[in-house]
């Protein structure tokens, strides 16, 4: 046997082939599943939203809610806020929660509804309102999307997306917890038509309260300058154009005949809080 | 927004410097093969010279430990997704395997053929940290043969 030495030209153990677009072919094709799987169990998460009752809903969103005592701030103003949703609850919007304020330090000129009752009241929003009723309309609209469940649906969504981020980048990576952090924000965000109809059941619960609408649209005038959705639409973008809501607000108060008057002033107490926060709140205030 | 940052970065990294290391690889893979052309590695035991002639067999071996890059592994993962060749594990394989060849040709200094050449493969470093990014080692070892004459 003769051995004739000899440099092979092709190598059958390396496919030709460019990872670069290989990579981007996976990706894609992953993507696209994760978008699919989130669709799907969003129209799930709507579907199973109204089957959910209070008290499910109350025992689910309890070891959240625990840590949020904690960080409550501000009693004097914490109280005023919970004593005008107290009274609402009584008088005019009953519905089957027991609403507790946390009042969070925090620029941001909102409220956020928590599932379980917990609403969330940032102090830029106490700092800038004038008025009772701006506020009361507010809280309102926070009331209206727990009347409509809106916040289970924004909910059931993050845990959606929470829960493929975990089960494809495992729970304890950085995709996951940049998925965490981001949800702060996007789970709160609710469609056009919620927002909507959250302000329709704060006008009505208004014209209850005070019977009349003035101090309906103050909140919105604030919001244009100050944080403009055009510019730093990460928040408000989800909230239909401030306009919109305004002249749909003004006309329901037309078709509806309801009357305006003299808006009713925060008490002095509250206006004096602007500047001085107090510190924590008795743990008594809260069985 | 940090972790994505630190992702590309290291997927950019990883692809950039892979890409290079492993056609510099390639490069002098293919000079020494051409080099060491005329020392045959077989797998036979035997290559048919009488055993008086045979002036002296040695056990030689080469090992070579090749690492993936952040790149590969994460487009190896993506194919565990889906399933298929894993081609951007193909290059290291073969890297490893044939530098292994290489380097026992090189310890087998002035021999004539070396016989009866086992190639192996394991992972070294797998699972070292949590990143998982793991190593491939090659061993090829053989004997090899001086013949008189």
């Amino acid at each position: 046997m003769k051995y004739t030495p000899r440099q092979t030209e092709s190598n059958v153990n390396v496919t030709p082939t460019s990872p670069i677009r290989e990579f981007f072919v996976l990706m894609g094709g992953l993507l696209g599943i994760v978008i699919l799987i989130y669709i799907l169990l969003g129209l799930a998460v709507n579907l199973i939203v109204p089957h959910i009752s209070v008290d499910l809903e109350k025992k689910m969103a309890a070891p959240f809610i625990r840590s949020m005592y904690a960080q409550d701030a501000d009693t004097i103003r914490q109280h005023y806020v919970q004593a005008l949703i107290d009274d609402l609850q009584v008088r005019c919007a009953t519905l089957p929660y027991h609403f507790q304020v946390h009042v969070r330090k925090a620029p941001t000129i909102n409220a956020l509804a928590l599932p379980g009752g917990h609403i969330i009241v940032f102090t830029g929003l106490l700092d800038k309102v004038t008025s009772e009723n701006e506020l009361v309309f507010v809280l309102a609209h926070e009331m209206g999307h727990y009347a409509h469940r809106d916040h289970l649906r924004g909910l059931g969504r993050a845990v959606v997306f929470m829960t493929i981020s975990a089960f494809l980048f495992g729970p304890e990576s950085g995709a996951s917890r940049m998925v965490a952090r981001g949800l702060s924000m996007t789970e709160m965000s609710f469609s056009r038509s919620q927002e909507t109809q959250a302000d329709e059941f704060a006008l009505e619960t208004l014209n209850c309260a005070y019977g009349h609408v003035a101090g309906t649209t103050d909140f919105f005038e604030k919001i244009p300058r100050e944080q403009d959705p055009g510019r730093f639409g990460h928040y408000f973008s989800s909230h239909p154009e401030n306009r919109q809501r305004i002249s749909h607000l003004l006309n329901i108060s037309r078709d509806r005949s309801f009357k305006l008057a003299d808006r009713k002033p925060l008490p002095e107490a509250i206006k004096r809080s602007k500047d001085s926060s107090t510190g924590k709140p008795s743990p008594s205030a809260y069985p | 927004m940090y972790d994505l940052i630190i992702f590309l970065i290291l997927i950019t990294v990883g692809y950039i410097a892979g890409t290079l290391a492993e056609k510099r690889h390639y490069r002098s893979i293919r000079k020494r093969e051409n080099a060491f052309l005329n020392l045959p590695a077989v797998t036979m035991k035997d290559v048919g010279y009488p055993a008086e002639k045979v002036k002296s067999a040695q056990m030689v071996y080469g090992s070579a430990v090749i690492s993936i890059d952040y790149f590969k592994r994460m487009l190896a993962g993506l194919r565990n997704i889906f399933g298929g060749t894993v081609k951007s594990y193909e290059s290291l394989i073969d890297r490893a395997r044939r530098e292994a060849l290489l380097r026992m040709k090189e310890m087998a200094g002035g021999a004539t053929v070396i016989v009866n050449v086992r190639i192996e493969t394991s992972t070294i470093g797998k699972r070292a940290n949590k990143k998982g990014v793991g190593c491939l080692e090659a061993i090829a070892y053989g004997t090899a043969l001086t013949i008189e004459g």
